[in-house]
């Protein structure tokens, strides 16, 4: 029976298929998270640990202001506390932008700044936001700077290395191109090294958001006495846990949507030229550690593994 | 001057003319010290197509971007007129080397001087040459190697230069693609009547498409400048061609290039 080989893979059909396949797969996640929750809550000793239902309720009534919960004698709910967030968030990610595109492209373009900023990007890198929170917290007391310099240094490191990338990976031989057809420099300024930096640049914008949050997060939690962070510890210091994870929650939430709605948006606008290959799926996953693995991996594939030293501590501690 | 719209490349009184004169190029220093091309003089004028060829590393692609200036010589002159002004060079590369992230159209319009509606119909009148008159709005990363290579060409072209440089534009092509390219361009330089200085390594592709072909040697000698003396179109199995072109190998081989 030497017929029966080289055959197309046997497809299952049905019920069978559904259950087998990938999308099946993706909505069955968020079921054995909650089994497992479950089982948590019923295997440790339940006084401080929520039910998935209890988080709910908590978080519905932060929503609708009804909890009656009020953190200070401000009128502080959900929505200024985030209000207060993101405007630091928002600051200090453009400053970071700014800032780290800057250093980046002179990093980039001359070996002498190369040298000179080299280290210190390492350094700061390998610095946990932790040390930053707390040294920020001591050094400027409670206020927004301390929560934006946090930002900006969480975010900085990879604007000025995806921007550098970006500018030592420019196309040679278009360049050469568009002088042999004497195409003036500003036109090829705009049309040729601009469109070759974009994906660095949105690998950047991406890193510096997604990072950005967790530095930011860790600073009001130290150095803050408002903010998304600050209330994250308000409900760990009352002991309740569905406040710590009720709020984490809203978090994550808010940073996936504006993931979704915002950034993998731009950038299919921008790379639309590109048939397969999209920065979204470049930055899949975008959230957490995976922010770094991601990054090391676009790394390796773009540049043949340039090590990136000292690239662990950051997501520990995010 | 300006043509009429019916005609494909615009009317000139004279033809273009490239003069070089002891074109010496030296890459490196010292141990590393390579000569690109050695006291290389060469004239060439009027409506010929120009093939230069020789084993790699023989300095013809140096030759080519020192003519169209993306390298300076280490010293010698080029000079390349038209009417007694600097002439206006068009090049065709190995790869394609379009934007990728520019439509084919706007590829076009990226070498062109100005934008307006008299461009863009010129534009289009040579992606029609190159049989692509519909993908101008198409990102080069949708057409095949080949379509891209015709992209090159016609953006080549579409600048109506006095003369086109053209640097192995097919070696990265499969055979019947590039065969039916050569075509093409045989067919397109014949209508613009201009200088074609088309660098290969391929003797039956210069024997095939040139009037005149240039053999270079390892080192950047210039050995030897044959005369091809045959009618246009040439069939690659034509008796005449083969001929010629076992007689240009004979050449080769008098000169010891084929073994390099």
């Amino acid at each position: 029976m030497a017929t029966t080989v080289a055959t197309a893979p046997i497809r299952d059909s049905g019920w069978i298929g559904v259950l087998k396949s990938p999308q099946t797969a993706r909505l069955l996640f968020p079921f054995a998270v909650l089994a497992l929750w479950y089982l948590i809550y019923f295997t440790i000793d339940s006084r401080i640990f929520p039910t998935p239902v209890e988080v709910l309720e908590f978080m519905w009534e932060e929503v609708t202001l009804t909890s009656g919960v009020r953190y200070s004698s401000v009128a502080e709910n959900l929505y200024v506390q985030f209000a207060i967030s993101i405007l630091r968030l928002t600051i200090g990610f453009f400053i970071a932008l700014i800032l780290g595109t800057v250093i980046g492209l002179a990093m980039g373009l001359s070996k002498s700044v190369n040298a000179f900023f080299h280290d210190w990007v390492m350094a700061i890198l390998a610095m946990p936001a932790l040390v930053w929170a707390l040294f920020l917290g001591l050094a400027l007391g409670f206020s927004h700077t301390g929560p934006i310099i946090a930002v900006i240094l969480a975010g900085l490191p990879f604007v000025i290395i995806n921007v550098r990338e970006g500018v030592r990976n420019t196309p040679r031989e278009l360049f050469d191109m568009a002088r042999a057809f004497d195409v003036p420099q500003n036109k090829i300024t705009r049309h040729v090294l601009v469109p070759s930096l974009m994906p660095f640049f949105f690998a950047a914008i991406r890193y510096a958001y997604a990072i950005g949050w967790k530095g930011l997060i860790i600073a009001e939690v130290f150095a803050s006495d408002r903010g998304m962070g600050w209330t994250i510890k308000f409900w760990y210091d009352a002991n309740r846990a569905k406040g710590v994870i009720g709020y984490a929650l809203f978090f994550i939430i808010f940073a996936v949507i504006l993931e979704k709605l915002v950034f993998d948006r731009l950038s299919e606008k921008a790379f639309k030229w590109r048939p397969q290959v999209n920065a979204v799926q470049m930055a899949e996953g975008d959230f957490g550690g995976v922010t770094q693995e991601g990054f090391l991996l676009q790394e390796s594939q773009v540049h043949g593994g340039v090590p990136i030293e000292s690239m662990e501590g950051e997501s520990r501690d995010g | 001057m300006e043509a009429s719209q019916s005609r494909v490349w615009r009317a000139s009184r004279e033809m273009a003319e490239i003069k070089v004169e002891n074109l010496h190029k030296e890459f490196g220093v010292g141990e590393d010290r390579v000569v690109a091309l050695e006291n290389v003089s060469l004239g060439v004028q009027g409506h010929v197509f120009v093939s230069i060829v020789g084993p790699s590393g023989c300095g013809k692609s140096t030759l080519l971007n020192i003519l169209s200036g993306i390298e300076t010589p280490s010293s010698g002159t080029v000079t390349i007129t038209q009417d007694n002004r600097d002439a206006e060079p068009g090049y065709v590369f190995q790869a394609a080397r379009l934007l990728p992230w520019r439509t084919v159209m706007d590829n076009l319009l990226f070498v062109q001087k100005d934008r307006s509606d008299a461009t863009r119909e010129r534009c289009q009148r040579y992606l029609e040459m190159v049989q692509l008159g519909d993908k101008g709005d198409k990102y080069p990363g949708e057409l095949s190697g080949g379509m891209q290579q015709r992209v090159g060409i016609a953006r080549a072209f579409s600048i109506e230069p006095d003369v086109l440089f053209m640097d192995e534009p097919f070696s990265h092509l499969d055979a019947i693609t590039a065969r039916s390219l050569r075509r093409e361009l045989h067919e397109m330089w014949r209508q613009a009547r201009k200088t074609v200085l088309f660098v290969t390594h391929d003797v039956g592709e210069a024997v095939e498409l040139s009037n005149r072909i240039l053999v270079f040697a390892k080192g950047g000698r210039l050995e030897d400048d044959l005369q091809v003396d045959l009618p246009f179109p040439r069939d690659p199995s034509n008796e005449d061609v083969a001929i010629a072109k076992a007689k240009v190998l004979r050449k080769f081989e008098e000169l010891d290039l084929v073994a390099t």
